[in-house]
């Protein structure tokens, strides 16, 4: 009796929805907390499926944040800044953990030619955890003031499906189904929805790694707060401010070499980004091979290296490069792979992609994130004007605009870091040459470098 | 040059009695035409597409419309005092300072949409095809009902299909086939009738604007869109449009039955009822869709027409 109950229940679970997201990343949470925000668009019904734990970490982080900064730190573009600030979620930040800065030095580690980008407010560092936090937060204001939206986390998509009316069913681990006019994939570089679309994405891997960490700066003189990026044969290293003297890490490098410096001890391994911020390319190559066999000389070897390279810096040279590191913070360190990828299409018949779903890119800019909020602002723009038309938010008449005007901008984007990823990861001598002229010049004629920012910045 | 809508017409207009069969408002071959079309009628990339894009400037020519003539401070029917405390003003704030023309403009914005949040209009789709706009219509929150009307069985089969897939029409959206004329207006009065690339398909445009009219509650709206009988409408919509481009389905079209926009306003004119509130052109830019322009007496054109006395 009670089986037939459950039998029956499970059968009829089946709810209306107007827009389900999946993934409950940055993108997807600004998709469901912008949509709610809107005049327009606050009274559709909006579910969000996230498949790993999610809202107990992102509360606690909410009332009682660690001491320490988390690992997963991102750069967010002035553009972003704005927009979260436009709907509402930016009141929820917490400040004292973001660091806003107006100086970015990026130098060829080859020829240490190099080039200081310069804007107010050019960048700001933040956890994505902090930036989830608040985004939940918003959310939850927002249902206190009736207009409430259902997150189930822990709570997987077993399968999607097509109902008879063409509207996608989503199947979820606990049984029940939702039917839905839009379905938004949020759901990062494997995308089930993507896949359940057709939609194929193009790209490749890059070979490389990118190791992130959470350091703390040994304060011995002063340095403006700056973003310092140099960049090596096996890729790009840079070190990005955060609060309390503190930065954060994004080494992208080999993927032989990146596995030598995840074994090592976290000791070793801040000598090893003191040696990569300043020693000469050949140099490295040296110490990679003590860091390899483990050897107990490499923070000695190190240290001699550095106080030579100190000791022939004129006074005023010094704030060419960074403090150095002087730890750590335990457990910090992890790993992703590098690839770029892109999407053939962002929207399909009641389907949209937004982030990396629809595309990733190397993090040497730090644009990842900040497109996937671009994406998420375009689509918002989209659902609005079609509900205040009366149309179908989920017909490809109302979702074509947010693929026109995101797709070409986008691989734009992707375009020019694949190119800046290929042209510094080599040191063939025509190459470096015509990149180090380059940089040199870019940095004196003030009108291009002016261009750069903007577009980096793009305000 | 003759008027299409005047007595004088070389198409000598019946009168209303004489339509015996009430659904003679659109000629055979017409009708003909239409049903070839109801297959494809909801591909938005299929042959309707150019119709499909044109819906959005419907809606937005709509809702502009009634919400610019909200009034948004009602002294005659004001009902308690604290509403009368909160003076909007509903004047051009150009003249203003920019951030107070900027909050004035908010506020102005915030009353508008807290009007039609209150409403519920009722609303009567003459013409209505495949459903193109009445399901646009239906889905607004501020539309209780809207009836689609129309000639062709076969489109409003495909309209009725169509409104089956999506559940939130279930209750607000109805079709029927009837012709306007056989509507009681004793029975039936509507807050908003329209008229949409209609009346050019129509062989007595003035007996259907008659009989469309007794239907519009006082307060209420005529929407109405159709084409000027001019050498551009000819070259836009025929020559590029079917045989060109051919982005219209070949046949769709016939010049000599086309409306120039100051025959219809005369004909409001004659009617005290009725005021002309809104006109506006509009041309279809292949690259990027339809565009508004400023000159209503150029090729295709839309129309509000306000019911103002009781």
């Amino acid at each position: 009796m009670f089986r037939a109950i459950r039998h029956l229940s499970t059968v009829s679970a089946m709810r209306l929805a107007d827009v389900v997201i999946i993934g409950g990343g940055p993108a997807g949470l600004t998709l469901a907390s912008a949509l709610k925000a809107s005049r327009s668009t606050s009274q559709l019904k909006v579910e969000l499926i996230e498949g790993g734990k999610l809202l107990e970490g992102l509360r606690e982080f909410g009332n009682s944040p660690p001491e320490d900064i988390t690992n997963r730190v991102v750069s967010l573009t002035p553009a972003t800044v704005n927009y979260l600030e436009k709907i509402g979620v930016w009141d929820f930040i917490r400040y004292e953990r973001i660091e806003e800065y107006d100086n970015i030095l990026a130098y060829d580690g080859v020829t240490n030619s190099r080039i200081e980008f310069e804007h107010v407010g050019i960048a700001t560092m933040c956890e994505n955890l902090n930036l989830q936090s608040a985004l939940l937060a918003k959310i939850e204001d927002l249902g206190e003031s009736g207009c409430p939206l259902d997150i189930h986390d822990s709570t997987k998509v077993v399968g999607i499906d097509s109902a008879g009316n063409g509207w996608p069913v989503v199947e979820l681990d606990n049984g029940e189904r939702i039917q839905t006019r839009l379905l938004v994939g949020a759901d990062g570089f494997n995308s089930p929805v993507r896949k359940f679309a057709g939609i194929e994405s193009r790209g490749w891997s890059y070979n490389r790694w990118g190791i992130v960490a959470t350091l703390n700066f040994k304060v011995d003189s002063f340095r403006q707060i700056t973003g310092w990026q140099r960049f090596l044969p096996s890729g790009p290293i840079a070190l990005l401010p955060l609060p309390n003297d503190m930065a954060s890490l994004v080494w992208s490098t080999t993927p032989e070499l990146a596995n030598v410096l995840l074994k090592l001890s976290e000791e070793k391994f801040a000598a090893m980004i003191n040696a990569a911020m300043k020693l000469d390319p050949e140099e490295m190559k040296y110490l990679y091979k003590l860091a390899e066999e483990d050897d107990n000389s490499l923070v000695d070897s190190i240290s001699w290296r550095l106080s030579l390279f100190n000791n022939k810096l004129q006074p005023e040279q010094h704030e060419l490069y960074p403090l150095e590191i002087e730890s750590l913070v335990p457990g910090s360190r992890a790993k992703f792979p590098l690839k770029m990828s892109h999407a053939d299409t962002y929207v399909g018949p009641r389907i949209a992609l937004v982030g990396d779903a629809a595309h990733t890119t190397h993090p040497l800019a730090g644009q990842g994130l900040n497109m996937g909020q671009a994406d998420v602002q375009s689509l918002v723009n989209c659902i609005e004007t079609a509900t205040e038309r009366g149309l179908d938010i989920g017909s490809t008449l109302a979702l074509e605009p947010y693929f026109s005007e995101r797709w070409p901008i986008n691989n734009a984007m992707l375009g020019v870091v694949d190119k800046l990823h290929k042209l510094f990861s080599t040191d063939f001598t025509p190459v470096v040459m015509a990149r180090s002229f380059g940089l040199d010049v870019l940095n004196t004629v003030p009108f291009v470098k002016d261009f750069l920012v903007d577009r980096m910045s793009s305000k | 040059m003759f008027s299409r809508l005047s007595v004088k017409s070389i198409r000598p207009l019946v009168s209303f009695r004489s339509l015996s069969s009430g659904l003679t408002s659109i000629s055979p071959v017409e009708q003909s035409h239409f049903n070839q079309l109801a297959s494809s009628w909801w591909d938005v990339n299929g042959p309707q597409r150019i119709l499909h894009k044109m819906n959005l400037l419907r809606m937005d020519f709509i809702t502009n419309t009634i919400k610019s003539h909200l009034v948004l401070n009602d002294y005659n029917n004001m009902v308690n005092v604290a509403e009368e405390e909160i003076y909007i003003p509903g004047f051009d704030v150009g003249l203003l300072d920019d951030a107070i023309a900027d909050s004035v403009l908010q506020d102005q914005e915030t009353r508008r949409q807290e009007l039609l949040r209150g409403m519920r209009l009722k609303c009567l789709d003459i013409g209505c095809g495949g459903g193109i706009f009445s399901e646009s219509m239906a889905r607004l929150p501020y539309v209780g009902s809207v009836k689609g009307i129309d000639l062709s069985e076969e489109v409003l089969a495909v309209a009725k299909n169509h409104a089956a897939l999506d559940p939130i029409l279930e209750k607000k959206l109805s079709y029927d086939l009837q012709a306007v004329e056989q509507i009681d207006e004793s029975l039936e009065q509507y807050d908003v009738v329209s008229m949409f690339e209609m009346l050019e398909h129509v062989d007595y445009p003035a007996e259907v604007l008659k009989s469309a009219i007794r239907l519009v509650k006082p307060g209420g709206w005529v929407f109405l869109s159709t084409i000027n009988r001019d050498f551009i409408s000819w070259f836009t919509t025929i020559a590029m449009g079917e045989y060109v481009l051919k982005i219209v389905p070949k046949g769709t079209h016939t010049h000599s039955k086309y409306i120039n926009e100051k025959e219809i306003e005369e004909w409001f004119d004659k009617n005290p009822e009725f005021e002309v509130k809104e006109s506006k052109g509009c041309v279809y830019l292949p690259a990027y869709g339809w565009k508004f322009t400023e000159n209503e007496h150029v090729g295709n054109y839309f129309m509000a027409i306000k019911r103002v006395t009781k």
